[in-house]
């Protein structure tokens, strides 16, 4: 670092209040915005950053100069933040951060209009982000981890202070999209259920109001919510509406809808063609959609045992676990559709012990007592239409559509 | 423990042989939360927050000091005088079944959800010899008492309650914290099987429902305690098999519900728990369950399961089996009524205990001309009864 003089460093630490001063006195948003955006690591943060470290005085030049002095609550954490930030002390620069943006936030209150919402959302982020680079600095000297935890109290204050009836509500989309990500790395993911409540049943937001982006976001983690407690047809609805309302450019984040959206659509029978998981790298779902498209069930379990992991961090291995029933279908269907060819007149008469070879075949190990029970259970959700005749171990079919397509509803419970 | 089975006794539970604390110290390895510097003047004692006690609801209120307790016996004596002026003693308490006196040697402090840790004296808190002793002292009681099971039950679930809340006041996380914690599951898990056998009760389903929030609950501070000392890197014995446990849970249909869904419990736990044997068992015993593959279930069950994991999963069989009933009824065949005989063996049930749950779910049972028991099939009025079902241990062939 280049020899700062105090004269230098006194200038740009003034230079950096003045700015945030005047943007709040114009309501200049988007320069208080840049101001606080700590982890965005702008040289114009850099700078004030480093004479921090020269002119250790800063809080009495907050308070002295009388302009800079109403905003002290908020200036002196934010400057104690900087310069923490520029340290690499990120567990400092969080605490500081939390309590400068607790006195924004009280500003932000007072303020009628929603000027400075953009400023907001930075705040909104910023918390987040420096929680988490905190709780890994934490982590890595075996502390506990407890400052995204904060985050997650304070993003509820700033979504408590924008959900009302005034110009304000436009953000609390975007903070509640906050609330997610936090509550989703948490784990704590039940927490996000009162956050929905409000958005969704409290009638105090039109979700039309709010910008696309933010409800492709909210469309996103919702969607995937569903995924995890597979109401299919709602989580198809919610990601396929972050599908569709994606930006055309945003690759990266059309890929994780997707990451969703296949195992919902596999669940209620539709299939992606090749070209789609190559383009998204999603190749790990390859293997699935071949096994339902030929009934083969010992290339499904490969694919989950293979992929196990990533499905189970990703949190679709139960749904996709449950496709089994569907590739049994696929395979009577296939058995009969060879028999038909063979000999139509007796085509709907499936012996059990049939299953029980092409089964074996594939190299399953099964016999009368599973075949039959796979058989009955596809009767009972009505992927096969037919009877069992228990006593002449054959499976009776029906003459007309005996193996329904799904058609976009998922299999019925 | 049910010796009638001849399933071989694979990994069966034994409490994990923790390292002894040394015995020449008096207090135990306690894991404190790291001392604020005086640096950090924002954050106060008040903000310092236990890992294991922030969904715990045991404490009422949040801790703002731990305490050390100085308690020498199993009940604090002001304890012990104020119950016996209001006679408020178990009858396990009772001395010489005096409803009004009790002695240090039989009085076990209850649970208390009301008071907070400021009102609290650590003259009322036992320290960690006494709650190890006083545990030992409550699972003798349920080896050995002549009371009718549900009354030692409400008495041990409470007391033991009572020596985890004592536990969190004083942050007491090590190895003897784990392994107690293990002994309340067990425990919690054996009277999940004894309660459901007692059909007939009618406070049944809320006393079952009860042991199983209490169960859940020892389970998930179990799971936190376990991850604390995974960061020092040392892995418990029978860790698997606990979290088994919790998979297991899934089976019952009516169980309280902890927050979020199996899929998401997955992700937050380590590969060698997700691929350990206990897990790959629990896991697949669910998969068969949903998909309704009973053959495999049942095979499965009988072949592999733990003591404690075949105790955790009967009461929940009925349930299983009452859905393969309705899969029969449903696909078979009108005019061939489906042997009862052959669906025993698939379901690991005794044949008239299988006629008797048919009759429970509304199907009629006939017998055919060779004199063998059947079930018609595509009766319509199957229903699962709202009482609940009778319980039937897995019966091997």
């Amino acid at each position: 670092m280049a020899y700062l003089s105090m004269g230098e460093a006194h200038r740009r630490i003034t230079d950096y209040l003045s700015r945030f001063c005047d943007a709040v006195s114009s309501q200049d948003a988007a320069t208080l915005s840049a101001l606080l955006a700590i982890s965005s690591n702008f040289a114009s943060l850099q700078a004030p950053a480093d004479a921090l470290n020269v002119f250790q005085d800063s809080n009495q030049l907050v308070n002295q100069v009388e302009r800079y002095a109403q905003f002290a609550e908020i200036l002196s954490p934010l400057l104690r933040c900087l310069q923490s930030y520029r340290l690499g002390r990120y567990s400092d620069a969080y605490v500081a951060f939390e309590k400068a943006a607790n006195a924004f936030l009280q500003e932000f209150r007072n303020w009628e209009t929603a000027w400075a919402m953009e400023a907001v959302y930075i705040l909104a982020l910023e918390i987040r982000l420096l929680a988490e680079k905190a709780d890994r600095e934490l982590s890595s000297s075996g502390k506990n981890t407890e400052k995204l935890q904060g985050a997650g109290s304070f993003l509820m204050k700033i979504f408590g202070a924008l959900a009302g009836k005034g110009p304000k509500r436009v953000g609390a989309l975007y903070v509640a999209c906050q609330l997610f990500k936090v509550y989703f790395k948490l784990g704590t993911v039940h927490l996000c259920r009162s956050v929905i409540r409000s958005i969704e049943t409290a009638r105090l937001f039109d979700l039309d109001e709010f910008p696309v982006k933010d409800k492709v976001t909210y469309m996103y983690y919702t969607g995937r919510l569903e995924v995890y407690n597979e109401n299919f047809t709602v989580a198809d609805q919610k990601l396929t509406y972050a599908l569709m309302h994606c930006s055309p450019n945003k690759e990266a984040n059309k890929r994780m809808i997707l990451k969703y959206l296949i195992p919902v659509k596999l669940s209620i029978g539709i299939l992606p063609k090749q070209w789609l998981l190559e383009k998204y790298n999603l190749m790990e779902y390859n293997e699935v959609v071949k096994a339902l498209k030929t009934g083969d069930l010992r290339l499904l379990r490969q694919a989950l045992r293979e992929h196990e992991d990533r499905f189970l961090r990703s949190g679709v291995y139960l749904v996709l676990e449950k496709l089994e029933l569907q590739v049994y279908q696929r395979l009577m269907k296939k058995i009969y559709v060879l028999q038909k060819q063979k000999d139509p007149s007796k085509a709907h008469q499936l012996k059990i012990e049939t299953a029980v070879k092409a089964l074996n075949w594939l190299g399953m190990d099964m016999d009368m007592d599973e075949a039959e029970c796979i058989m009955a259970i596809l009767i009972f959700k009505n992927l096969t239409k037919g009877y069992i005749s228990h006593k002449n171990k054959v499976v009776v079919l029906s003459k007309q559509d005996p193996f329904p397509k799904l058609n976009g509803k998922p299999v019925s419970s | 423990m049910d010796r009638e089975t001849n399933r071989p006794k694979k990994l069966g539970f034994r409490p994990s042989k923790a390292p002894n604390p040394s015995p020449s110290s008096s207090s135990p390895v306690r894991l404190r939360p790291r001392e604020e510097t005086k640096r950090d003047s924002t954050s106060s004692i008040h903000e310092r927050r236990n890992p294991v006690l922030d969904e715990d609801e045991e404490t009422g209120s949040p801790i703002f000091s731990y305490l050390v307790g100085t308690c020498p016996d199993m009940c604090p004596a002001k304890e012990r005088q104020q119950r016996e002026r209001l006679r408020d003693l178990s009858v396990f308490e009772r001395l010489h079944g005096d409803p009004s006196r009790t002695s240090s040697k039989l009085a076990v402090k209850k649970f208390c959800r009301t008071m907070s840790n400021a009102e609290l004296q650590e003259v009322e808190i036992r320290p960690l010899p006494v709650l190890r002793s006083t545990l030992k002292y409550l699972m003798n009681l349920v080896d050995t008492s002549d009371q009718p099971f549900e009354v030692v039950h409400d008495f041990v679930f409470d007391r033991t309650r009572s020596i985890r809340q004592d536990l969190t006041r004083q942050n007491i996380l090590d190895d003897e914290a784990i392994c107690m914690y293990e002994e309340m599951v067990k425990f919690h898990i054996e009277s999940h099987k004894k309660l459901a056998m007692c059909y007939t009760k009618t406070d049944l389903a809320s006393l079952c429902y009860l042991n199983t929030e209490q169960l859940m609950k020892c389970l998930a501070t179990l799971f936190k305690l376990f991850d604390i000392h995974r960061r020092s890197s040392s892995l418990y014995k029978n860790e698997a098999e606990f979290y088994s446990f919790y998979v297991l849970l899934h089976l019952g249909g009516k169980i309280p519900q902890m927050g979020s869904s199996l899929s998401l419990w997955y992700r937050k736990l380590t590969l060698s728990i997700l691929q350990s044997n206990e897990m790959r068992f629990s896991m697949t015993l669910i998969r068969y369950s949903q998909l309704g593959n009973f053959k495999r279930f049942f095979t499965r069950l009988e072949a592999e399961a733990s003591d404690l994991q075949l105790c955790l999963v009967e009461p929940f069989l009925s349930e299983i089996r009452a859905r393969a009933i309705s899969y029969v009824n449903h696909s078979g065949y009108k005019l061939q009524p489906y042997p009862l005989k052959h669906l025993s063996d698939v379901l690991r049930i005794k044949e008239s205990e299988l006629e008797e749950l048919c009759h429970v779910c509304g199907l009629e049972t006939t017998m055919d001309e060779a004199g063998m028991k059947t079930l018609p099939v595509k009766q319509t009025s199957f229903s699962l009864p709202k009482l609940g079902l009778p319980v039937h241990s897995l019966s091997t062939f």
